[in-house]
């Protein structure tokens, strides 16, 4: 269970850039986190593994409090973070290297190393990039990377910082996917993302409105009930589509779905 | 104002990264650079800005001849700007000012005319003055593209390059930046070559379309051919169908008619479905 609770945070005092945030994820939930470009998502994200400590209020994963020093390792290992550029998460020079890094670090026996690598690498669609540089890849290939990294070390709880916005279609789908199965083998996803259309699959939604949380529920009761366009953010097709047709039917993911039926039922 | 490429080829240890790529940029349009990744599309735009040299073929500038350099130089393209794909890859100053001001230093302009400068492009782009004194690195991910975006516009390209300029931005702004972009592009009738994986934003502002597949230029031909009536080449090419294009195939399957809409712009396929769903007796639907 990752905890919230009555957190402020800012950069430079006298600018607040979080305020007063409480909510609690619990285990196995998969949350989509949206907003407006710095309404503080990243801030959150980087509180949430202790890379960033509250100013005032406190975080908490399970026992562990992220203004312990002490329970930071243990912080890390629980949460892990994809950072939204994956430039600023690559220290070695292949990318099989950048896998082992975290693994060693958690001090995984040296024996299971090579398989969690591979199994990854496989995960994300890069197994034929292992000896590749990063910083030679595209820009969707250090994402898969960067993702790469952080589910070989197999946290509890999974936190992307926009981990899809340079792939293609069919690649933002396959992270999608991956997220996905990942959630099914129980792990707790925290999904920060622009594409509304992403979260219609997830069963929650916080929306981060300059530094504090303005929704917090399900994808359909957003639509529903928030001025997207006051917190920057607009609907997804699915929904413009219900709209310009006058669909009352419930919301789903998937919108042909949906027609379909209710063709076939005139 | 004509860029062309006749039959040019780029080739980087042994590998063919684009083949025999031949096309004419016409002035005053907007040209969507799309493919799957790996595909060429950033080769192909850094060939056009002169920042990758090129092995065969010939490239001109209103008939001039660009050098392909085959010792690795660089060609200097004419009134050709470039916006990175990653922000932090041209952002060097400590203060935005300093950041936008450093583009026009590099192209002469008299010191005087900077801060209109500055404060003009600030304007076209929506940021406010507040962020000027900030270092830009420590802006959010979407502000500092942004100011990427700004620090190349401000010197006003002939042909604006921009490598998926929306990738970071939250939906309100990536639709207010693509809305100025063209605006700019528009009024100015300058070039614009836009590489992007949002097939929807695609079809609702390009006027015409390129199509890459491993290293080799499919096609390249008007936005409304492409997705209304060849919309094989995206199959082809490992691509989706826009949304509201599926929408329209859709309807057309299930009401066994043929729908011409006025372009493939989500709003005038809408405005087409939009009846024939109603007609069916569905508008109290669901
Ligand atoms: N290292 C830093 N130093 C100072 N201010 C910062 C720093 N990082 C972020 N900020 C500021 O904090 C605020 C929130 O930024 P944050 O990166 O958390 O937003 P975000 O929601 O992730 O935005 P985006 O969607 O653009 O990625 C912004 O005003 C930003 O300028
Ligand atoms: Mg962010």
């Amino acid at each position: 269970m990752l905890v919230f609770d009555q957190v402020d945070y800012h950069y430079r005092r006298g600018v607040p850039v979080l305020r007063q945030l409480s909510f609690t994820i619990r285990q196995g939930e998969f949350t989509s986190i949206i907003g407006g470009n710095g309404s503080g998502k990243s801030t959150l994200a980087k509180l949430m593994n202790g890379l960033l400590q509250p100013r005032e209020g406190q975080v908490k994963l399970g026992q562990l409090n992220t203004l312990n020093p002490e329970d930071l390792r243990g912080i890390r290992e629980r949460a892990g973070l994809v950072f939204q550029n994956p430039e600023d998460q690559f220290i070695t020079t292949s990318v099989h290297d950048e896998v082992v890094f975290g693994l060693e670090n958690l001090r995984v026996p040296g024996e299971q190393i090579a398989d969690r690598v591979n199994e990854a690498l496989r995960a994300v669609h890069m197994e034929e990039y292992a000896e590749a540089m990063p910083h030679q890849l595209s820009g969707g290939q250090k994402q898969r990377v960067a993702l790469a990294a952080v589910i070989a070390m197999k946290p509890a709880i999974l936190i992307v910082d926009e981990a899809t916005s340079m792939l293609d279609p069919q690649g933002r789908q396959s992270i999608l996917d991956v997220l996905h199965s990942l959630h099914r083998q129980g792990m707790t996803i925290i999904h920060i993302t622009h594409h509304m259309e992403e979260i219609l699959s997830s069963g929650r939604v916080l929306l981060l409105s300059r530094g504090e949380i303005v929704f917090d529920g399900t994808p359909s009761a957003l639509f529903g009930n928030v001025s997207l366009a006051e917190h920057s953010l607009a609907l997804p097709f699915a929904v413009r589509l219900h709209q310009a047709l006058g669909l009352r039917a419930p919301l789903c993911a998937d919108w042909k779905e949906t027609i379909t039926g209710l063709w076939s039922m005139s | 104002m004509v860029y062309e490429l006749k039959d040019v080829g780029v080739r980087i240890n042994g590998k063919d990264i684009l083949q025999s790529v031949s096309c004419t940029l016409q002035k005053g349009r907007w040209i969507s650079v799309i493919g799957q990744a790996g595909a060429g599309k950033s080769t192909f735009a850094q060939v056009i800005t002169g920042l990758t040299p090129f092995c065969t073929g010939e490239y001109t500038h209103n008939g001039q001849s660009l050098p392909g350099d085959r010792r690795g130089k660089r060609t200097a393209v004419p009134q050709a700007g470039y916006v990175f794909q990653f922000p932090e890859q041209q952002i060097f100053e400590t203060t935005v000012y300093k950041e936008l001001a450093f583009a026009l230093k590099v192209k002469g302009a008299a010191p005087d005319k900077l801060d209109e400068a500055v404060k003009s492009v600030m304007g076209q782009l929506g940021l406010p003055e507040s962020l000027l004194q900030q270092n830009p690195l420590q802006l959010s991910g979407g502000l500092k593209r942004l100011v990427a975006i700004a620090s190349v516009l401000i010197a006003e390209p002939e042909l604006l390059i921009l490598d998926e300029p929306t990738a970071g931005l939250d939906p309100l702004s990536r639709i207010a930046l693509l809305k100025k972009l063209q605006a700019w592009q528009r009024e100015k009738r300058r070039t614009v070559l836009f590489i992007s994986h949002q097939i929807e934003d695609v079809a609702e502002y390009s006027d015409e379309v390129m199509i890459f597949t491993q290293g080799r230029l499919l096609a390249h031909l008007e936005v409304n051919e492409l997705f209304l009536r060849q919309s094989k080449l995206l199959e082809q090419a490992g691509l989706p169908l826009p949304e509201p294009v599926q929408l329209l195939r859709w309807m057309e399957a299930a009401s066994g008619r043929s729908l011409e809409p006025a372009s493939c712009r989500e709003e005038d396929i809408l405005r087409l479905v939009r009846p024939v769903w109603q007609s069916r007796g569905l508008h109290h639907g669901g």
